[in-house]
């Protein structure tokens, strides 16, 4: 099948594309994008090593990686349809016969390459710098990463359509959203398992949530030393890759419902600043 | 909802500290209040720091800040008074994240923090901050010069500011911690020694000598910092008025 028989993969690479631009066409935004990662996991790193255990600096290298997707899912991701709705992007989408999953995806892959030379940035940097004790399983860590992505990018899809019907907030939801999540999925501390620090109600409310099972995965792939893992890696690797299809199905169903709704009612296109 | 974000990450740094010194047997309520402190006061100082370059970054798209660039007055006492005002809202927000984050992590982490509130104490942490602002305002009035001429990325400027900031003002880990002569910079810098006196006046075993030494040093490096940055901030204008600069800006 080629690319451009397929209106899907068409949209999806040409959505890509433009995303992908945006940052290598521009190399300063990498610069741009390493600096509050860095310093943060920079900051985690020397507490670790003054208080106490700096074989567990490679937790807050790994939390600076993370977060950089996870700020990329949280601000380019769920809030993007709402900001092209602002602007008079959103009606073009839905007007023209692109599919909506294809955009979505397309922006998702977008934003993954645009992410990926500011968290290697902060990883080759972290590793240089403290050189963390690690005994990773290559094949394991490659996978684990895949499916975190995934399921991560897929939980902004699904965002997306929320922020889209509540739209007004969206700024304010996700500067609300960004820290705690980061919290409890433990981006720089292992926020599950048997060194957590949050009571078993947490820990399982935490567990909801992608970042807080790829998090926890990744540390067991890249062989961190955690006396017993949370869940057996396998496992949460099943976990993610379920996580991931179902947050994308929910995504293109909240999507299409919100689509025809909007068409019904004609508000698909009302801006609400 | 301003009050999550500090809140978070607040308990973030103290939990980053509980899982690293409790793993390694070296768990002490004295170092998670010397935490708990920076990391609330840190994000205070970063809040308002960079809001003068923000409103002058923000302003230049919105064309707020040309109206004002173009009045009669210096656009100083706008910037001022933008300062100020997330000052005091950024100050009632790092009061309740304090408060809150010491209830829930000495209740998540069995322990009791060390704080001294009296009326003495609190005061003292007030004045600390007040006297702080010379110092913050001064940084802003630096970014601004440089944001006054920049045409893209300078609203990223103040994020880089915030994490050197996270670093080298003893907020999380003392500075001694830091490489020479980068720990004897960090060292001299006003927000270093406001970290400091807020120590001295809240955690247990702080002692009022040691906090107006503190302080004395956090005022000259302060009207220092503000000095500098005001004569910066001067000749940029007049030279951006000169040159016209102010409308200049690239997507």
């Amino acid at each position: 099948m080629k690319l451009h028989s397929n209106p899907w993969l068409r949209t999806a690479y040409a959505r890509l594309w433009v995303r992908a631009k945006s940052i290598y066409g521009e190399p300063l935004w990498v610069a741009v994008n390493v600096g509050f990662p860095f310093f943060t996991s920079f900051s985690f790193t020397m507490v670790y090593r003054a208080y106490g255990l700096g074989a567990y600096a490679g937790f807050a290298i790994l939390g600076g990686v993370m977060i950089s997707f996870w700020g990329n899912v949280l601000w380019s991701m769920a809030s993007q349809f709402n900001w092209d709705k602002q602007v008079g992007l959103f009606e073009i989408y839905i007007s023209s016969p692109a599919p909506i999953t294809a955009i979505l995806v397309g922006m998702s892959l977008g934003g993954i390459l645009g992410t990926a030379p500011s968290a290697a940035l902060v990883a080759i940097l972290g590793w240089v710098i403290f050189a963390p004790p690690i005994h990773p399983f290559w094949p394991a860590v490659v996978l684990i990463f895949s499916l975190t992505l995934a399921s991560l990018y897929a939980m902004g899809m699904a965002l997306s359509s929320l922020y889209l019907a509540y739209g007004r907030e969206a700024d304010s939801v996700n500067e609300a959203l960004h820290e705690p999540v980061s919290l409890i999925s433990g981006v720089y501390f292992p926020s599950v398992g048997a060194i957590s620090p949050f009571p078993f109600a947490v820990q399982a409310a935490a567990s909801i949530i992608p970042l807080t099972i790829g998090m926890d995965a990744l540390r067991q792939s890249l062989g961190f030393p955690i006396p017993t893992p949370f869940i057996p890696l396998y496992i949460e690797a099943l976990i993610l890759a379920l996580m991931a299809i179902i947050l994308l199905l929910a995504s293109s169903r909240a999507l299409r419902f919100l689509e025809n709704k909007g068409r019904r009612t004609g508000s698909i296109a009302v801006r609400q600043r | 909802m301003r009050t999550i974000g500090p809140l978070a990450g607040v308990i973030a740094a103290s939990s980053v500290y509980f899982v690293g010194s409790s793993a390694a047997g070296r768990f002490s309520p004295s170092q998670l209040a010397f935490i708990l402190i920076g990391a609330a006061l840190y994000t205070h100082v970063a809040a308002y720091s960079w809001v003068p370059t923000l409103a002058i970054a923000e302003g230049k798209w919105t064309y707020v800040f040309p109206q004002v660039f173009i009045s009669p007055h210096s656009s100083l006492p706008y910037l001022t008074g933008r300062t100020l005002a997330s000052f005091f809202s950024s100050t009632l927000t790092v009061i309740v994240s304090l408060v809150l984050s010491f209830f829930v992590l000495s209740w998540v982490f069995n322990t009791s923090i060390p704080f001294t509130v009296t009326p003495l104490s609190v005061t003292l942490l007030f004045f600390a901050m007040l006297v702080n602002i010379l110092g913050a305002f001064g940084l802003g009035l630096l970014l601004s010069a440089y944001a006054l001429f920049a045409t893209k990325f300078e609203w990223a400027l103040p994020t880089y500011v915030a994490g050197i900031l996270m670093v080298f003002s003893e907020a999380l880990f003392p500075v001694s911690f830091l490489p020479h002569p980068v720990s004897d910079v960090a060292n001299v810098l006003p927000f270093t020694e406001f970290m400091r006196a807020s120590r001295q006046a809240m955690i247990q075993g702080g002692d009022l000598y040691s906090y107006f030494y503190y302080i004395g040093l956090a005022t000259l490096g302060g009207v220092i910092l503000l000095a500098i940055g005001f004569l910066a901030f001067r000749y940029a204008e007049n030279r951006g008025r000169r040159l016209g600069v102010i409308d200049k800006k690239t997507a």
